[in-house]
């Protein structure tokens, strides 16, 4: 399933949200374009799905049956989800007799390995200005690095 | 833009991302994920309109049988 939040990169062509339709239709955009097969539910104008789950722009989330939280990760690997999901469902499914599985909790770094020439692609396709903009932020984040 | 209007829709809706960027937005975002409920903890429940049918969805009722995968995202 994918929540629809606010647009991380707006530009000419796709704005912020101003209204509830505006976020409506580009959300159906999205979906007519990319092509995204699951359900998208869309959060409401404020975020506060969004808020709720700590408002990254691109995290993944699995909530195990029953509503606990298994999963969170502040950036979406498809491959990274998978391999969770597969331990998590064998280890809930398959133990010793006479054991009963005992939760824990764990946080680790992984890496990721951004295409910046895709990634710029959908910069553009928001608009000129979405590029323009992500650049000067980097500039932010490497001042902000050297300080 | 301001600190008094950070929990304002506007806020959240910011037409410039280096702006936002600027006024150390995307650092509260990040203190907000860490700050948002752990594994084991249970998890915000809401009702959203789903795409096409705007059918009222309840997460619970998603997570109620199986896991659920949540991916947030937009264009970019």
């Amino acid at each position: 399933m994918f929540v629809y939040t606010r647009e991380a990169h707006p530009g000419e062509n796709v704005a912020h949200h101003a209204t509830s339709a505006d976020k409506l239709a580009c959300a159906a955009l999205l979906r007519e374009e990319t092509g995204i097969g699951r359900d998208i539910l869309v959060d409401d104008l404020a975020g506060t799905v969004h808020c709720a789950y700590g408002l990254m722009p691109n995290m993944t989330w699995v909530i195990g049956r029953g509503g606990r939280v298994a999963y969170k990760a502040n950036w979406t690997s498809a491959a990274n989800v998978e391999a969770f999901l597969d331990r998590f469902l064998a280890a809930r499914g398959e133990h010793p007799p006479g054991t009963t599985p005992v939760m824990y909790e764990t946080q680790q770094a992984e890496f990721r390995y951004p295409d910046r020439k895709r990634f710029t692609g959908q910069l553009l396709r928001n608009g000129p200005r979405a590029v323009a903009e992500f650049e000067k932020a980097q500039q932010l984040w490497a001042l902000r690095a050297s300080t | 833009m301001g600190e008094a209007d950070r929990d304002s829709t506007a806020y959240y809706n910011y037409p410039r991302f280096d702006d936002y960027v600027a006024e150390g937005g995307d650092v509260a975002d990040e203190a907000a994920f860490w700050a948002s409920p752990r594994a084991g903890q249970r998890a915000p429940d809401y009702r959203l309109p789903r795409l096409g049918d705007d059918v009222q969805v309840r997460l619970s009722e998603l997570w109620r049988f199986k896991p659920l995968v949540m991916e947030f995202g937009s264009f970019t």
